[in-house]
This record gives C-alpha cells, structure tokens and sequence, in this order.
C-alpha cells in the first residue's frame, strides 16, 4: 500500500494526505519529523536526501516535495475535474500552487513557530506583525482573484486549492487579526465542504 | 506569438525563455522590472498582482510563476521528452524543480543579493555566510543525485528540471564564494555548456 511519511500536523503533509482523500487512494502513513524525529535515519535520507517531510513511497517509487506529490496523485489517480488535462487550467491551478510556495509560505512560517512554537515571553512581536501583515496582503491578492473565479483554477475545484486551502485554515485558526476578504472567506467555506479537508486539514494547530 | 515580459538579467525570466529555445521558437520579450518599467505600474499588475517577473501573454491568456510558465509550455507544445506523460516520470522532474523553487532558491538568495546584487539589506556577513553554508549543502545534494542518475537531474536525458537546475548552477560557480569540489556537478555544468540556449542564456546577469 502507498506510504506516506511525517506527522500529521505538518502543513506540507497535510497537503499529501488530503489530495490523497480527493482522488481517493489508500494509504499508510507514518509518523515522522518534528517531536518524533527520523529525519536523519539513513533509510530515510536515502529516500529523500533533503530530509523533510512529506515523502511517499507508492509501490516502490519514491518522490518528495509536496506539491509535486499532489500533482502526482492528481495525475496517477485523480480525473479530469481533479487534475485538468486542459493546459491552460493546469497551468493556472500551478501558479496558484507555486505561489503558496515561493510567497505565502516564508509568512506562514513565521506566524507559525512564533505563534503555536514560541512561548509567549519570547515572541518577536515586530516579525510576528511583519509576517501577518505581508500574508494579509497576500491573501488580498487572492481574494481578488476570487471574485471571478470560484476556485483557484476557475469555476472548479482542483487539486490546485490544496496548499492555499492548508494555510486558509491556519489563516482562520491562528490568534491573529484578519483583513475583511469576502471572497476567501466564500472559498474557505466551500472547502470546508469537503470530506478530506474536514478529516485532514481542520484538525487542532500545534 | 508568445509575449513574454521580464528582463533578461532575471533567472527565473531565464528559465523562460530557455524553455522556449528548446521548444523551437523565439518569444517576444518586453522590458519590464528593475532599470526598466516598474513593476507596480497598473496595467503591470493587471497581469501579474503578485508585481513580479516572468509573466506570459498567450493570445488572452495570462500566466505568471516561472516553473509554472516551464510547464505549461512542454505541456501544450507536448514535449514529453521535457516534461514526461507518465505520472511517475513527470513526478520527478517536478519535484526537482519544486527543490529548485522551495531550497536552492532560499539557500542562495541572502549570499546573492549582498555578494552580487550590493544590496543595503543584505549587507550582515554571518547571515551571508550561512546562506553560503546552505546554497553549498544544497548543491551537495544535486552532486550525490548527479552520481547515481548519470548526465542529467533525473537521468539521462535532458528536461525541464535541468533547465532551472542547470540556471541555479551557473549562479552558484558565477558567485564569489568559496565552493566545495563537486565533481559530479562540475561535469554536469560542463555539459549543460554545451547546450546552444544554455550558452546564450546562462551569462546576462
Ligand atoms: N519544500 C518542501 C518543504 C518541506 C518541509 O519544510 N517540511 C517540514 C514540515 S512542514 C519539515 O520537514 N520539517 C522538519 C520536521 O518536521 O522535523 C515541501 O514542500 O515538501
Ligand atoms: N516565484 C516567482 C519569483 C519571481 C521573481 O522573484 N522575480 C524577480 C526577478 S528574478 C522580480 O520580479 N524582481 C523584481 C524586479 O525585477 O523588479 C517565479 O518563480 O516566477
């Protein structure tokens, strides 16, 4: 059966896991990384030689980097609807998945190991404010998008609202104060629709 | 004709306009980005609210993020040798470029904007010597990977990972920094520079 290693709380397993959910594939996964460690366990290493979490293992192939084990997933077991073969949708459900990585994610890191990971005498108040600030604005730009599209490819959902729709629930659930996003907020609560979101993504932050 | 906006001194317009030499055409590239047109004007953010470059025009089509861009264009020209038709094979060159995008591209970019750029900001020596100490580790990682796929990141032949790994790679040796020897690497820039667009595209920064 597909393996999937690291802990549950990540947000880039989580990724894994709920594309694993939408397209409907069978899994095992096995905790790994933060309080449990491993990372550094030359079996693991051998698998993937940049030791962080997610990496699968489906049959023997093994891959890591979590958007493109999305996709993966996408490809191999999804649909159309999922992972559209259209050029042009794929294309747009990429940019949205690459930018949660090059842009959304440096802020979140920070709101992140401050906020969940940091006691409270010993946060940086300014990179804290710095962070929500920069991901608020980011979130903006989403929420523009949003208004003439349903989702982050279009009219559909695809496996491109993954990574934004991990960090949309830290948005929510994070002590942090939010910008008025109509849009996103219509979004997040379509997402909340789903099974796989529900079971994987909306669990406690830690 | 694709339009392309950007400039040439950025690796990640780079990656684009090398992608589209390996497909066969040339695109039209207007200048925008620092020395040229801001960034920030209106019509720029039209396209790309995000504010940054590449971005491509195709016919009303708009798409920004450069791996993205890469991507799409092997897709719709159906270059599989770029960018394979099987899941697992595709899989792997996308997750070399998500290494590209997500690693490298935090490891260098400290070390790069204070040693080349002569940015005000980036201008703390430790914090330039760790990003070196990173940007090394990292290209260590490609070094071992390089030594059991043999000529390229994911095997034999030539894809689109080796276009924005290969473009890392040139700014790793164009940097003054201290290298480690990475024989496994070195070879692999060796014979990317024999690669028509590597040759043209590699050296405008
Ligand atoms: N670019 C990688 C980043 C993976 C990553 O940073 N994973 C984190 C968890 S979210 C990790 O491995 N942390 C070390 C740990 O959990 O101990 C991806 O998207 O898969
Ligand atoms: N994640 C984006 C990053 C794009 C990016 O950072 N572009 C830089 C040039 S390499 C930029 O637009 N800088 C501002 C400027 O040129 O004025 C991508 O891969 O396309």
């Amino acid at each position: 059966m597909l393996k999937i290693w690291g802990r549950a709380n990540s947000s880039n397993v989580q990724k894994a896991l709920w594309a694993a959910e939408e397209v409907g594939v069978r899994y095992d996964r096995i905790d790994l990384g933060g309080p449990f460690g491993g990372l550094d366990k030359p079996d693991y290493v051998a698998r993937n030689p940049n030791k962080r979490i997610p990496t699968i293992d489906d049959d023997g192939y093994i891959l890591w980097e979590s958007n493109a084990i999305v996709r993966y997933f996408g490809h191999k077991y999804g649909n159309d609807q999922l992972w559209p073969r259209d050029p042009k949708v794929r294309g747009l459900a990429e940019q949205w998945m690459d930018w949660q990585q090059t842009t959304l994610f440096s802020d979140f890191v920070v709101l992140i190991v401050q906020l969940l990971r940091t006691p409270p005498d010993k946060r940086d108040q300014t990179a804290i404010e710095n962070a929500r600030q920069k991901a608020e604005a980011s979130w903006a730009m989403f929420d523009q998008h949003l208004k003439a599209n349903a989702f982050a490819a279009g009219k559909a959902f695809t496996l491109g609202d993954v990574p934004l729709g991990v960090f949309a629930w830290r948005r929510y659930e994070l002590p942090i104060q939010r910008a008025n996003l109509p849009n996103v907020d219509a979004w997040y609560k379509r997402l909340q629709a789903r099974p796989g979101y529900k079971k994987i993504v909306m669990t406690p932050l830690s | 004709m694709l339009e392309l906006l950007g400039r040439l001194s950025s690796i990640n317009v780079r990656k684009v306009l090398w992608t589209c030499l390996e497909l066969g055409f040339e695109p039209s590239l207007t200048e925008w980005g620092s020395g040229s047109r801001s960034l920030q004007a209106p019509e720029f953010l039209a396209l790309n609210p995000n504010g940054l470059v590449p971005v491509v025009k195709d016919g009303g089509f708009v798409l920004w993020e450069s791996n993205a861009i890469c991507r799409y264009l092997a897709h719709k020209h159906r270059r599989f040798d770029l960018l394979p038709e099987g899941p697992a094979e595709r899989a792997i060159v996308e997750q070399w470029m998500d290494w590209q995008l997500t690693e490298i591209n935090n490891a260098w970019r400290y070390a790069f904007m204070g040693l080349v750029r002569h940015s005000p900001k980036h201008r703390d020596a430790s914090a330039i010597a760790d990003s070196v100490t990173q940007w090394n580790h990292q290209m260590a990682i490609l070094d071992r990977t390089l030594g059991r796929t043999g000529a390229f990141v994911t095997g034999e032949a030539f894809t689109l990972a080796d276009i924005v790994v290969g473009l890392s790679t040139h700014r790793w040796y164009a940097t003054p920094i201290t290298r480690p020897q990475l024989t496994a690497v070195a070879a692999y820039y060796a014979r990317l520079r024999e690669r028509p667009a590597f040759a043209r595209y590699s050296d405008q920064a």
